[in-house]
């Protein structure tokens, strides 16, 4: 079938497509109307149970703590997959990686930045359960740090700044963690991944119990899976690159 | 005491993979092969300790310690029942003996490779056990991502990628889908909990919301599933997947997704949809039918073992399906029972398949055409037989148990004789190929058969998605390869002379069939009744219908040995432009795939659009 | 349902749609980094801040940057 024969089948069915799933959408409640029995239990119960101002965040690290781990495990599982995939079909690691030059300006400029971007992700990690942010979002600013590495001293540096081995070590002990505290409770003799920390005061960031100590360790997976992801795909990108092809 | 142990079904494999993927690089090889087997080997003991442990009434498992409160569910909880339980037993046991394979058989592996198994087997065990239907999406998704890179793990070979290109694109298209009926019903409810969704939808008529959920949850589980016809990316995956993941594809993940469909259906939906049940049945026992049918005719029509292997899933699926969709505790404990039973029989022969692509030099049954006619291929030979009379429910073994329990189950009788004609041709498929690789019976060519694509008959060269090894035929280990796969035929024959099996699964499908009694269970910490005790032995119907099957394997097979020029193979020529339209539809483009999709699920909504009431 | 909140919805979906109909990947690309912006918006809108954190970083910085440098390792195939 070519792509005109098949773009004109679509026309009806997806119509049609549209049509159900409206038909279904309009048995929602009306927007902004109604709030679930889950949303109403937590957005009353949540701060005074988990001491946490960012109630988000306590679903996310202790309510449905599991699904978090699920989540980032298939983060996990994603950027081990690609890596998996990426360096089996590189024949061989490069000798002499070819650069790009940068011209000052941006070098300078980016050197600049690239404190200030991390110490972005370090503070919406630290305060995700205070204020919005988290570990995962944190992590990602804290990996695109990585990336601003390569854009300002090129990929040399890069490359000895995030070695293959540190960076597969930091994924891989960040999600390690995250299951390793849950087992922990449950040899204490509670359930898996009940929060059993001291709760501290709420609005200070020694509260939330280990809601803070997942965070972190979301915080270290997700820079570490952002940085690999980077690091994969920048190997790819530099075989193109003039140069390379003359190894 | 069993009850503290339920997180480790994911948690324990989960974080080995973690530990694996950080600290394998600078072990030797043989931790992380044995940490991985250990780890395996323990989540299927695990899963036996639950299923026995379960009997009485479910266990139910809050995360984080969260109870309900007041009816309202705030964690996560997993529901073990021993249908669902057995089936991780199933999984742990399948994953251990890909392992062990994966040892030999890899001559080089990377250390990331251990760790996507265990992401995968953690994935399925999460996706059988969880009882809250978000949770089982987060599941339902890391086995998808791991078995996609599992999948294109020899990436350079083409039509790997295209194969793991296509899982990737039509999977990914049935996760949005099963996400939005999951949005669409806690929109209505305000609950993911699958008792509390129960609860909250209640016995009112479906409406338009319910209708079109129930579509879309259905639809995105019968994409993993591989039903019809959503099944087209199934053959291209499996067929390019190295042996000891395919037989984790073929044996598990697929019919899994049946399994959780069950679940969702009973626990969250039977309340609302329960006096349109029949449209329900309806339904499903079509896709069903048309699953075991269009798998059973495409399995015959190939002549490459994995692509033969792929459509059997689909078919025999669809077989699962109908099991499913006759809505009765025969019917599932069935179902179940064929799942293991069948899932043990297919996870062997993919194993073998893959040391005699590497001791023959190709996957391809008229390339293989009487190469097999050595002593030292004795074993395989008697693999490739047990398996498929296994196929046609060979009397009294255990796929027969668990065929016997469907054909025995109250509803509709129309489904069995075509689903045991199903049964017959899929079997049919492999006697066929076995006679032709190890007895050189039958011709060479055959107009009616597709090669693998690309290569039509060439010898030489190794099956896609399977290493490339140095040196033709190497018997090193030989023997020591097929030994899981041995074991795995051996226990599918075995299971049904376990005492009681049969009525053990009947009791317990009985309870799964009472939802209300599981989520007042959840929700409130009350344990039901035990469930009345049932006994079962099959029904002289069953052993003439099962005894038929195998017959007509046997019978077809030899037909479609027989030489062009004879009379039967002249009446064959007939066939083949009937064979060559159906093949045609599975083309390999995922843009087709995609139509089809939105086809079936429409033909699916409007179907229930006219009948749910 | 604000004037704002409906103008943030219409602005993703004629950017939603944009992407789909793009066929120049380099062009896709930019217009999903713009489809990921408004959807930040709309996040912001709804009151749905972390959302948006995650939406932001993902769809403007590593989204972008890892299909750019695939495009440019693929693009010499796949332009002719």
């Amino acid at each position: 079938m070519n792509t005109r024969t098949r773009a004109l089948l679509f026309l009806p069915l997806g119509a049609a497509l549209a049509a159900f799933l409206l038909w279904g959408l309009a048995g929602l409640p009306d927007f902004g109307s109604t709030q679930g029995p889950y949303a109403r239990y937590l957005a009353r119960h949540a701060t005074a149970q988990r001491h946490v101002t960012n109630v988000p965040t306590s679903i996310v690290f202790d309510y449905r703590a599991l699904d978090t781990l699920g989540e980032e495990l298939i983060l996990f599982t994603c950027v081990m997959g690609t890596a998996l995939l990426l360096r089996s079909s590189r024949e061989a690691e490069e000798q002499r990686p070819s650069d790009r030059p940068t011209s000052a300006a941006q070098r300078h400029l980016v050197s600049l930045l690239i404190p200030v971007t991390v110490l972005l992700g370090l503070w919406t990690i630290s305060y995700g359960y205070l204020t919005p942010g988290g570990g995962f979002q944190g992590g990602v600013v804290c990996g695109a740090a990585a990336l601003m590495l390569w854009a300002a001293g090129g990929y040399r540096d890069h490359r000895a700044l995030t070695p293959t081995g540190l960076v597969d070590a930091a994924e891989g002990l960040g999600a390690a963690a995250y299951i390793g505290l849950g087992l922990a409770v449950l040899a204490a003799g509670h359930a898996f991944l009940a929060n059993v920390l001291p709760l501290g005061s709420t609005g200070t960031l020694a509260s939330g119990g280990t809601i803070a100590v997942l965070n972190w360790a979301t915080g270290l997976e997700v820079s570490a899976a952002t940085v690999l992801v980077f690091h994969e795909f920048l190997k790819e990108y530099v075989q193109t690159l003039p140069g390379a092809a003359e190894d | 005491m069993a009850a503290d142990l339920v997180p480790l079904t994911v948690a324990a494999p989960l974080v080995a993979a973690a530990l694996l993927a950080a600290l394998a690089q600078f072990l030797p090889r043989w931790v992380p092969d044995l940490t991985a087997i250990v780890v395996a080997a323990g989540v299927t003991a695990l899963g036996v300790l639950l299923t026995l442990a379960s009997r009485a009434h479910p266990i139910v498992y809050w995360f984080g310690g969260w109870r309900p409160a007041g009816g309202t569910a705030l964690g996560i909880d997993f529901v073990v029942e021993p249908l669902s339980a057995s089936l991780v037993a199933l999984t742990g046991l399948l994953t251990t003996t890909s392992l062990v394979f994966s040892w030999r058989y890899f001559e080089e592996v990377g250390h990331l490779y251990h760790a996507l198994v265990l992401a995968l087997l953690a994935g399925m065990a999460g996706f059988a056990l969880s009882g809250d239907l978000f949770n089982i999406f987060v599941w339902f998704e890391l086995m998808s991502v791991s078995a996609y890179a599992l999948c294109g793990y020899q990436i350079h070979q083409s039509a790997v990628v295209q194969g793991a290109i296509n899982f990737t694109v039509v999977n990914s298209t049935g996760a949005f889908t099963l996400l939005l009926g999951i949005v669409l019903v806690y929109g209505r409810t305000g609950a993911l909990n699958l008792a509390e969704i129960g609860e909250a939808l209640g016995s009112r008529p479906p409406d338009g919301l319910v209708t079109v959920a129930f579509t879309l949850i259905t639809t995105g589980l019968l994409v993993k599933a591989g039903a019809v016809p959503f099944h087209f990316w199934l053959s291209d995956a499996y067929a390019v997947a190295p042996a000891p993941v395919g037989a984790l594809f073929t044996g598990i993940m697929s019919d899994l997704a049946y399994h959780t469909f069950a679940r969702v259906y009973w626990d969250g939906f039977s309340g609302a949809l329960g006096s349109a049940s029949a449209a329900v049945r309806d339904g499903l026992l079509a896709l069903g039918v048309a699953s075991a049918v269009i798998g059973a005719v495409m399995c015959l029509l190939q002549a490459d073992l994995k692509r033969q292997l792929a459509f059997l899933t689909v078919s025999h699926g669809g077989v699962f399906l109908a099991g499913i969709a006759l809505l009765t505790p025969r019917g599932l404990a069935g179902a179940t029972l064929f799942v293991i039973t069948d899932g043990l029989l297919k996870a062997a022969l993919f194993l073998t398949f893959a040391t005699v692509v590497r001791s023959l030099g190709s996957g391809d049954e008229l390339a293989l055409h009487g190469r097999g006619r050595t002593p030292r291929e004795a074993l395989p030979a008697l693999i490739f037989l047990c398996c498929a009379l296994g196929f046609a429910a060979l009397p009294p073994f255990g796929t027969f148990l668990s065929a016997a329990l469907i054909h025995d189950s109250p509803g509709p009788g129309w489904p069995f004789p075509v689903l045991a004609a199903c049964l017959a041709v899929t079997s049919a498929a492999f006697l066929r190929a076995g006679a032709r690789i190890f007895l050189g019976w039958g011709p060479r060519h055959d107009p009616l058969l597709t090669s693998a694509p690309g290569k039509p008959g060439e010898p030489g060269e190794p099956g896609d998605g399977e290493p490339d090894h140095g040196g033709g035929g190497a018997a090193r280990g030989r023997t020591a390869l097929l030994i899981p796969a041995l074991a795995l035929v051996a226990a599918a024959y075995a299971t049904a002379f376990v005492p009681g099996v049969a009525a053990e699964f009947i009791t317990a499908s009985h309870s799964f069939e009472q939802p209300r009694q599981t989520a007042h269970q959840v929700l409130t910490g009350h344990l039901p009744p035990s469930p009345p005790s049932a006994s079962y032995t099959p029904t002289p119907g069953a052993w003439t219908t099962a005894a038929a099957a195998t017959a007509a394997a046997l019978a077809l097979a030899a037909v479609s040995l027989r030489t062009p020029g004879s009379r039967p193979g002249r009446l064959r020529r007939v066939l083949v432009p009937p064979a060559k339209a159906l093949k045609s539809l599975h083309d390999g483009e995922v843009g087709d795939y995609t139509l089809w999709f939105t086809t079936g699920l429409l033909a699916l909504g409007l179907a229930w659009t006219l009948t749910l009431r | 349902m604000t004037a704002l909140t409906a103008l943030v919805l219409t602005a993703v979906a004629v950017l939603g749609v944009a992407v789909v109909l793009a066929r120049d990947p380099l062009r896709q690309v930019m217009l999903n980094g713009l489809f990921g912006l408004s959807q930040v918006l709309l996040f912001t809108v709804l009151q749905a801040p972390d959302v948006a954190i995650s939406m932001a970083v993902v769809s403007t910085v590593a989204y972008p940057a890892v299909l750019l440098m695939t495009i440019h390792r693929v693009g010499p195939q796949d332009r002719g």
